[in-house]
């Protein structure tokens, strides 16, 4: 143990030494937390896209496809285009035909065209056209999200409007206005109002469903208030609800593993170094055995990992606000038990491999394999059956589950140790492997 | 003190050492003399237990040397060919590492340090780190940290490679004054001049074998020559060498010629020869034969190749 400790002792002072390590373990953990929350946006008021352009060709003169097109303007996550640049540089507005060259032309990516027979006698229902070209799958999906969010919180009179024009066409106008006179009036009658008022809000097929066309809540109460009377959810979150920062929450396992996966593999490729410096010829020809030589490096890499999650989540706490100091105690453990599971990996790496660079190409694969099939970019049960089961056999699976376990969950310590157990056992497993490689002479030489 | 029996190593399909037997004293200077990939380094690691033969034994002081047994090894001392130390150290921190492996420490420990670095001049820089030493300061150094924890037996695998002759005789003169204070040395060279200076007894090595062993004296007297003549090859010289043919060898080495004599050969006859031919006697300069005429004469090659 002493040996150990000499050794240990030794690679620290190395490391604070060398300044350009020291700053970069430091510094490196902060700025990709920094950088990562401002890809993704946490803790943003307006979370979600903005600004996508969005081209909307209007010709109808229904005064409800005007109110969408406002409703579209109104909405932070597109950014309206309605005109376009001809050749003589004067602007026009667009039409129809224009939106395909122009999205070939990759000027947008989505339109949306409301025809002059936006509401038709002939069916029930809209008629509305989208054009897309579906670059990214997520972003069209959310395009196509808020679209229909929008035209239907905005615009619910449109589909009155179709409903009315359907039965104009069943039942023929005559017969139809007379009902809505009678209707208007019953209702005048038994609630009070003028019947006139609501004879024009039962024609322009705004049937009550929120609060009348010019009233001061404006366009997206009403379509909320048609939403929350359609169907009522009651929603009941059984974890996480005093969680401060979700979003970073929620993150911030994933962005960890990565981090030290690719931190303590390359430390353990320290090894080659010693190894090609006859370091390792010095000191084994003394009364050191191998095995103390790797446990040492062991020792070092999972010191180092944890100081480096410590400064992750100082600078999670201080940028977005996680909640590090009521969970300071089990996220402690945490991070030993990842940094012990990278730090094996790291070695195990070194072993299989025979100089620096192989041993990067080598971990840069199978890191990145790791992160994706074990969650860390996109959530494990978005994946086919089989990437689930597989996820379960990686370490950045379970390292996620426990930091989520902490910092989502405020686990207890009887709670957390089944995932603890698997994460010491990988890192047992793993590191046993290594043992065996490096002992059978592999990186001595 | 050491001794090996019929040690043979190979890597896969090469045979690194092929049957050596060696045994050496206490207070020797042996020095293993051999040119690049012969096998030198293949016997300090497997004396100094980083690798174990795959056939034959070793013993120390009657003990066998194992390579799951370290504790067989506090006698021994290893200088490894490479710099075998930290560069982001200082050289006292270097020592201090190394010193602690061995269970040294404290006072004991201090003492050695500054011991190390007096006699190899280090001391004004013990607090540098060791990246910014000259190539000679490093090899120093590397000696001194395999002596801290007072080795029997050290083992030196080249330590002078790449080192100018100031720094190399300063080695030089702090290897042989440990010697003669009782420390026995295996020093490896493809050097013969450092095998010649330092050397007491030499083992000439090839091809991971031995293929001679003995003193400077007993190692010539395998020469079949025991003198060696060198004149310039010119015009003036050319009827010389045609009537040498049956006194001895003549060989042309770029601009000068070297005649070994046959055994029984008398030197006079060949100055008599000189004399009536009227060439001046200062054109002839007469040698004792070296360690690399040796082993050319063994081997076949030169020991620089
Ligand atoms: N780890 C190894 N794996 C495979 N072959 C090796 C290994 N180490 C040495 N060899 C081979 O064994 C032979 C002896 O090598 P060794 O290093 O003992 O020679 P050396 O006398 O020390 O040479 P040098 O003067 O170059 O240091 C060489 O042919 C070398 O290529
Ligand atoms: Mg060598």
């Amino acid at each position: 143990m002493r040996t150990i400790l000499v050794l240990v002792r030794k690679d620290f002072t190395t490391f604070f030494r060398n300044k350009a390590a020291v700053s970069l373990t430091f510094i490196v953990p902060f700025a990709l937390i920094w950088i990562f929350g401002g890809v993704f946006g946490i803790n943003r008021k307006d979370t979600g896209p903005s600004g996508i352009p969005l081209a909307v060709v209007n010709a109808s003169d229904n005064p409800a496809a005007a109110k969408l097109l406002a409703a579209l303007q109104a909405e932070p996550a597109f950014k309206v285009i309605t005109t376009t640049t001809a050749a003589d540089k004067s602007s026009r507005s667009l039409r129809e035909e224009d939106l395909a060259p122009l999205m070939r032309d990759n000027k947008f990516r989505f339109a949306l065209v409301i025809p002059a027979d936006v509401v038709s006698e002939q069916e029930f229902g809209l008629h509305l056209k989208i054009y897309s070209n579906p670059r990214n799958e997520i972003e069209t999906q959310m395009v196509n999200g808020i679209l229909q969010k929008t035209i239907f919180a905005n615009v619910p009179q449109l589909l009155g409007q179709s409903l009315l024009a359907r039965g104009r066409a069943f039942i023929g106008p005559d017969r139809q206005n007379s009902f809505n006179r009678g209707l208007a009036d019953n209702i005048a009658r038994s609630f009070g109002g003028s019947a006139d008022e609501i004879l024009k809000d039962l024609e322009s097929g705004n049937f009550g469903f929120g609060e009348r066309e010019g009233s001061s809540a404006g366009a997206n109460a009403a379509g909320e208030s048609l939403f929350t009377q359609a169907v009522h959810i009651e929603s009941v979150q059984v974890a996480g609800q005093d969680v401060t920062s979700p979003a970073a929450t929620r993150i911030v396992g994933g962005w960890a593993m990565q981090f030290l996966l690719f931190a303590l593999s390359g430390a353990a490729t320290a090894l080659f170094y010693e190894r090609d410096h006859g370091i390792f010829h010095r000191i084994l020809a003394g009364p050191v055995g191998r095995s103390q030589i790797l446990w040492s490096k062991f020792l070092f890499g999972v010191s180092v990992g944890v100081l480096q999650l410590t400064v992750l989540f100082v600078g999670g706490r201080m940028l977005y606000g996680i909640d590090v100091e009521n969970h300071i105690g089990m996220l402690l453990l945490m991070c030993v038990f990842a940094a012990s599971a990278c730090t094996a990996f790291g070695m195990l790496i070194a072993s299989l491999t025979s100089s620096p660079e192989a041993a990067s190409g080598l971990a840069t694969f199978v890191i990145l394999v790791m992160c994706a099939v074990g969650g860390a970019w996109f959530p494990v049960t978005f994946m086919p059956e089989f990437f689930q089961q597989l996820s379960k056999l990686t370490l950045v699976y379970w390292a996620m589950e426990g930091f989520a376990q902490v910092l989502w969950a405020n686990a207890s310590f009887v709670e957390l140790l089944p995932t603890l157990g698997i994460l010491g056992g990988i890192a047992l497993a793993v590191m046993g492997i290594a043992v065996w490689r490096f002992n059978r002479g592999n990186i001595f030489g | 003190m050491l001794s090996l029996e019929n040690i043979t190593k190979r890597y896969g399909a090469l045979t690194a050492l092929d049957g050596v037997s060696l045994r050496i004293e206490a207070g020797e200077f042996f020095g293993l003399l051999g040119p690049n990939g012969a096998g030198k380094s293949t016997l300090m690691s497997l004396v100094a237990g980083l690798r174990a033969p795959d056939a034959g034994g070793l013993t120390l002081n009657g003990h066998p040397l194992t390579a799951d047994d370290p504790s067989a090894r506090l006698a021994l001392g290893l200088v490894p060919q490479h710099i075998a130390l930290y560069p982001k150290l200082s050289a006292e921190q270097n020592l201090r590492v190394f010193g602690q492996l061995y269970g040294l420490g404290g006072a004991t420990l201090r003492e050695r340090i500054d011991e190390g670095l007096e006699a190899m001049q280090l001391a004004d820089r013990r607090r540098d780190k060791v990246q910014t030493f000259s190539g000679g300061m490093q090899r120093r150094l590397n000696i001194i940290a395999s002596l801290l924890h007072r080795p029997k037996l050290l083992l030196c695998d080249e330590p002078t490679v790449g080192v100018d002759p100031q720094s190399r005789n300063a080695i030089f003169e702090f290897l042989e004054r440990l010697n003669r204070e009782g420390l026995t040395v295996i020093y490896s060279t493809h050097y013969m001049e450092e095998a010649t200076r330092l050397c007491s007894r030499i083992g000439i090595i090839d091809h991971g074998k031995i293929h001679a062993l003995g003193t400077l004296d007993e190692l010539l007297l395998k020469l079949p020559f025991e003198e060696e003549i060198r004149f310039p090859a010119d015009g003036g010289t050319a009827a010389l060498v045609a009537q040498l043919g049956a006194q001895g060898t003549v060989e042309k080495t770029e601009d000068s010629y070297r005649f070994r004599p046959h055994a029984g050969v008398k030197l006079s006859q060949f100055y008599t020869l000189t004399e009536s031919l009227g060439l001046p006697a200062r054109l002839f300069t007469s040698q004792r034969p070296t360690l690399e005429a040796l082993f050319l004469h063994l081997t076949g090659r030169t020991l620089r190749e």
